[in-house]
């Protein structure tokens, strides 16, 4: 537990809580910065309001990342993943398979789930029913260019149970 | 391919091109998340993919390669694929496919006839 203040108010916080406390939450948009919770990335303004019930506006997005980062969580900026999301597009040198590895990589932490893609590896919001992707896509007025689906967790799941 | 259901321009759902299948078959959840209405649709008990399925027979308004048109589709519950089919008769009638899987890509063109 660790003493933190805040737009003038003290704060006890540890890693556990601010993990039980985005269980059910999806992440907002990522514009530049983000923090891994549980493995999932959130901006870090979005996670430090959600856990003290602060205004996001009653603090900075570098106040969150440094009081985040002290949790042990991971911070990190969105950019260099839209480079690779480029990247993956536009590099033929190493053919179709090597994209298509990384894409698998990319869906690998979200097997089951539905996820709405706005790059071939940029996962804008994955959910386990499909209306919470809409209603994220919706909210934040977001579209998935690439498509919506859900990410096969098995092989039946991604061929059916037809004969090979 | 990535299909827009009615007005679901945010989100394009991803669909398998199935010329085995007579006709479109789309999760259940769709319909209701598109306000296509199935009370009183006609309802036929399918087995696809070795899932037994309840399918609720309506129309959709489908876009593909920038062309709407209305489509006859199946919303099945359960429906546990990580995608939706495209067949013969919500699909392949209205567009020309040419597909190459040694190269993996595939072309559509809407039927000048639709």
């Amino acid at each position: 537990m660790a003493p933190f203040t805040i737009s003038g108010q003290q704060f006890q916080l540890e890693r556990a809580e601010v993990e039980r406390c985005l269980v059910n939450v999806l992440p907002d948009p990522v514009h530049e910065h983000y923090v891994v919770v549980r493995g999932r990335r959130f901006p870090p303004k979005q996670v430090l309001s959600c856990v003290t019930g602060l205004d996001r506006a009653d603090f900075t997005t570098h106040q969150a990342r440094r009081i985040l980062k002290r949790l042990g969580f991971v911070a990190a900026r969105a950019h260099r993943e839209e480079v690779s999301d480029r990247r993956a597009e536009t590099d033929t040198r190493d053919g179709k398979g090597s994209q298509e590895t990384r894409q698998a990589d990319a869906l690998r932490p979200y097997l089951g789930q539905w996820v709405a893609l706005a790059g071939p590896t940029e996962v804008l919001v994955a959910a386990d029913r499909p209306e919470e992707v809409l209603a994220w896509l919706a909210r934040h007025e977001r579209r998935a260019t690439y498509g919506m689906f859900r990410v096969p967790a098995s092989a039946v799941e991604a061929e059916g149970g037809a004969p090979t | 391919m990535p299909v827009q259901v009615e007005d679901l321009v945010e989100a394009p759902q991803l669909c398998l091109v199935d010329t085995g299948s007579t006709a479109n078959r789309f999760g259940a959840w769709l319909a209701e998340a598109t306000g296509v209405d199935l009370s009183g649709a006609p309802e036929t008990t399918l087995n696809i993919g070795g899932v037994t399925t309840l399918a609720r027979h309506a129309r959709a308004e489908l876009t593909i390669a920038s062309m709407r048109y209305d489509a006859p589709v199946s919303f099945c519950d359960p429906w546990p694929f990580a995608f939706n089919l495209l067949g013969l008769e919500g699909f392949l009638r209205f567009f020309r496919v040419t597909l190459c899987a040694a190269e993996d890509w595939l072309e559509v063109e809407p039927e000048r006839s639709t």
